[in-house]
């Protein structure tokens, strides 16, 4: 993280400009202005080296950042978590606090010397929703940064977006391969591990627990995400000796999944794979439970986070699955975001959800910082390949060649009723190292990746 | 797994499925055969019920919204589910008194449009207002595995080993046990009694019922609360169900709805194999076609409202 701060930087003269008088520089660099980006409510133009890009410059003493996130729909209790990160965040790189304390490239006066503003945004679960919600907040509200998720699909769609109108997209919560697979975008970065990751640490450890010839049956959420990860847990559990049986897609914020689980129950399958996130995840595995199904099947959850162990209750007893994170790591990193994320929200325990919220809103700014300015292919260029250690995930890598962060997954088990508390929903099995995940570039995933332009 | 099992899974998934919508329906189609009154705003009453069972039969924890922050992070009387089945109809069947007082009786000689207008507005504050003192997370209403009825010890959770059908969680019989003896009494009810003959009289033609000197206003009174009581009913089962949020309320009207127009505005009956037939659309695409699970429910309520408008058990009106 160190970054070593000699001589006068770019930062500092553009702090001095601004006290000479920013809207003066701005309208003459935006007569000057004659490079791509919409460049509508951003201003005028850059300067020589830095063009009028996106939203690019920031006009004023504030930089506005915008969290799109789900308040409502199936994801909305993970989205609610994020926002309280978000909002915690921008609070610490304004006033100092938490990590921002401990990261180098922050300083706690805001970003680049500019007070750090937010907007938010109900995506619903929703792609068009959400399309919506980040155009506007690009046109209107001139953000120059991205962050959300919580559904791949509403991901996706607004990475897209943010590609073709050149501002940053910091993705949250989104674990389909196509992110960072035939999705990805120059614009956009995933701190989160994907669907392929968790089929890679999950299926040795479910493998030895139960043991291997066993045949599965998958339902999946019937989206990106689902599909990407009823495909992940396939490759990877064929590859420990399982077969599959059958797997079935079942729409979107289906709440009563009683006919799906008749059918699998009915299978002859040894287990049962819920490819649901969410409420759904919650319905899913809780309508299995009551039916009995975890007396003749293995049930296996393969992607959990708190909002949905509080909402399944016990019926996440005994069961697998990986999360993003969870405030049960024990490492300095994850203990000092536990701790100054309860004194903000009257000891709330973080979801994992709301710590990729935090990283990420803290990562782009660091990268500002690192790069000087807010021209969007400088600080790209600031996360490609970029190795750090400070989210408690072990080391990490921003990779260059499709943006996704190469990171340790955790592999957890689901704690009976009696063992739950606030907060304390999962045995923590163990943290697959990055070393043992992962795929080339060109690879797996990667293999589908195309960037685009910086530009 | 032989057919014939195979078709017994699916008869008895569109049964409990089924059940819910039914159990909502039968009040949304009284209100709106008896009273003319569109009645958006009975899934808020869903809601309401399925709340008030969650805190009648559980304690539970609230770490969001504005209850959390007043200091009542744990709230509920733990009272077990019996008692929930009982006090929750009893209080929503008055909330649906001072709805029908003080809300609809306005607007009985309005047009439709304002009264959906006014009761869609109306489920959206109601569903806010759990919002903000709940929060938007989700509660898991866990049954107790076991209530007992005087001496008797009921199992309410766990499996079951049925022939033909397999294994099946028990609570999914008791669902649709509840709404067989719920449908009865209301059947009953108005079959058989003077507030029934009313009620009836006043779906074909309420003109009529008082230009006979019929005094409509508390019959009126009493179908509006009946009808809020079975939904209050239907929240405390449906909740055991599913996860518990404040968007349950809107997501269960929209089928409700639609088995009111199969089975015909108005019909007890009508909303009773509106619902099956829903529940069974449901369960057997689910077994041929999930992909098309969501979409079958829509293409049956377009069929039978094409070849027969007035839904499968509706009566065409005498009176316009």
């Amino acid at each position: 993280m160190a970054h070593v701060k000699d001589g006068l930087t770019r930062r500092d003269v553009v702090k001095v400009a601004g006290a000479a008088g920013t809207t003066g520089i701005a309208g003459l660099t935006g007569c000057l202005s004659d490079d791509g980006g919409s460049g509508d409510g951003g201003g005028g133009g850059g300067d020589e080296d830095y063009p009028a890009l996106g939203n690019y410059p920031v006009e004023g003493d504030k930089v506005t950042f915008g969290f799109n996130v789900p308040q409502s729909g199936s994801y909305a209790s993970e989205g609610k978590d994020e926002l309280r990160a978000y909002k915690l965040a921008v609070k610490h790189l304004n006033n100092g606090g938490g990590w921002v304390d401990s990261w180098d490239d922050l300083s706690g006066d805001g970003v680049l010397g500019k007070q750090v503003d937010y907007v938010t945004g109900d995506t619903g679960t929703d792609a068009d929703r959400a399309r919506k919600q980040a155009s506007r907040m690009i046109s209107r509200d001139n953000v120059m940064m991205i962050s959300g998720g919580s559904s791949s699909a509403v991901a996706i769609a607004v990475q897209g977006l943010c590609q073709k109108e050149k501002v940053m997209f910091m993705a949250c919560l989104t674990h389909s391969n196509d992110t960072t697979g035939k999705d990805c975008a120059r614009y956009g970065f995933r701190e989160m591990f994907n669907a392929y990751m968790t089929g890679q640490a999950l299926a040795p450890v479910v493998t030895e627990e139960y043991g291997k010839d066993l045949k599965f049956y998958q339902l999946y959420a019937d989206y990106s995400w689902g599909k990407t990860q009823q495909a992940s847990m396939k490759k990877f559990f064929e590859e420990e000796g399982w077969s599959q049986v059958k797997s079935v897609a079942t729409p979107l914020g289906t709440k009563d999944f009683s006919s799906y689980l008749s059918e699998a129950s009915n299978s002859g399958a040894d287990a049962l794979f819920l490819n649901h996130y969410g409420l759904d995840g919650a319905n899913s595995l809780k309508g299995a439970i009551q039916a009995g199904l975890d007396q003749d099947m293995e049930i296996v959850m393969p992607l959990y986070n708190r909002p949905m162990a509080q909402a399944a209750g016990g019926a996440i007893d005994g069961i697998y699955g990986t999360v993003a994170w969870d405030s049960q790591i024990d490492n300095e990193p994850s203990n000092s975001f536990t701790k100054f994320f309860g004194e903000e929200y009257n000891g709330r325990v973080p979801s994992g959800p709301a710590q990729l919220a935090y990283a990420q809103t803290l990562q782009y700014a660091a990268a500002a910082e690192r790069a000087e300015t807010f021209y969007p292919p400088e600080v790209i260029k600031q996360l490609e390949d970029y190795e750090y250690s400070d989210l408690g995930m072990e080391q990490e890598t921003m990779r260059k060649c499709d943006h996704q962060a190469q990171r340790a997954v955790p592999v957890v088990k689901g704690l009976p009723k009696s063992e739950q508390k606030s907060g304390k929903y999962f045995e923590i099995v163990q943290i697959t190292s990055r070393d043992q995940l992962g795929y080339e570039c060109g690879q797996g995933p990667a293999s589908k990746c195309e960037l685009g332009s910086y530009k | 797994m032989s057919i014939v099992s195979q078709l017994a899974t699916i008869l008895l998934n569109g049964l409990q499925q089924g059940a819910i919508y039914v159990l909502v329906a039968i009040g949304l189609s009284i209100i709106l055969g008896t009273l003319k009154f569109v009645n958006f705003a009975h899934g808020a009453l869903y809601l309401i019920g399925t709340y008030l069972g969650l805190l009648i039969t559980l304690n539970i924890t609230i770490s969001d919204g504005k209850l959390a922050e007043w200091g009542y992070g744990q709230v509920g009387l733990d009272l077990g589910f019996l008692p929930a089945l009982v006090i929750v109809p009893i209080i929503v069947f008055g909330v649906g008194l001072l709805m029908e007082r003080f809300i609809a009786r306005p607007f009985y000689d309005r047009p439709d449009t304002d009264q959906i207008l006014l009761t869609f507005g109306l489920a959206i504050v109601v569903q806010e207002a759990f919002k903000i003192l709940f929060g938007g997370q989700s509660y898991n209403f866990a049954r107790p595995a076991q209530t007992s009825l005087g001496s008797i010890e009921l199992q309410l959770s766990g499996p079951i080993d049925l022939p033909l059908v397999g294994t099946i969680g028990i609570w999914r019989l008791y669902v649709i046990a509840i709404t067989a003896v719920l449908v009865a009494l209301v059947y009953l009810l108005i079959e058989y009694t003077d507030f029934g003959l009313v009620v009836r009289a006043g779906t074909r033609d309420a003109e009529m019922v008082r230009l006979l000197g019929v005094k409509i206003t508390r019959p009126y009174l009493m179908v509006f609360g009946v009808g809020a009581a079975l939904a209050g009913i239907a929240g405390v089962v449906g909740g055991t169900l599913y996860a518990v949020n404040p968007n349950i309320g809107m997501e269960v009207l929209v089928p409700s709805f639609l088995v009111v127009v199969i089975g015909g505005v108005g019909s007890i009956r009508g909303a009773v194999v509106g619902g099956i037939l829903i529940g069974l659309t449901l369960s057997s695409l689910v077994a041929v076609a999930p992909q098309w699970s969501q979409v079958g429910i829509y293409v049956l309520a377009a069929i039978i409202l094409l070849a027969r408008p007035q839904g499968l058990l509706g009566s065409e009106e005498v009176a316009p």
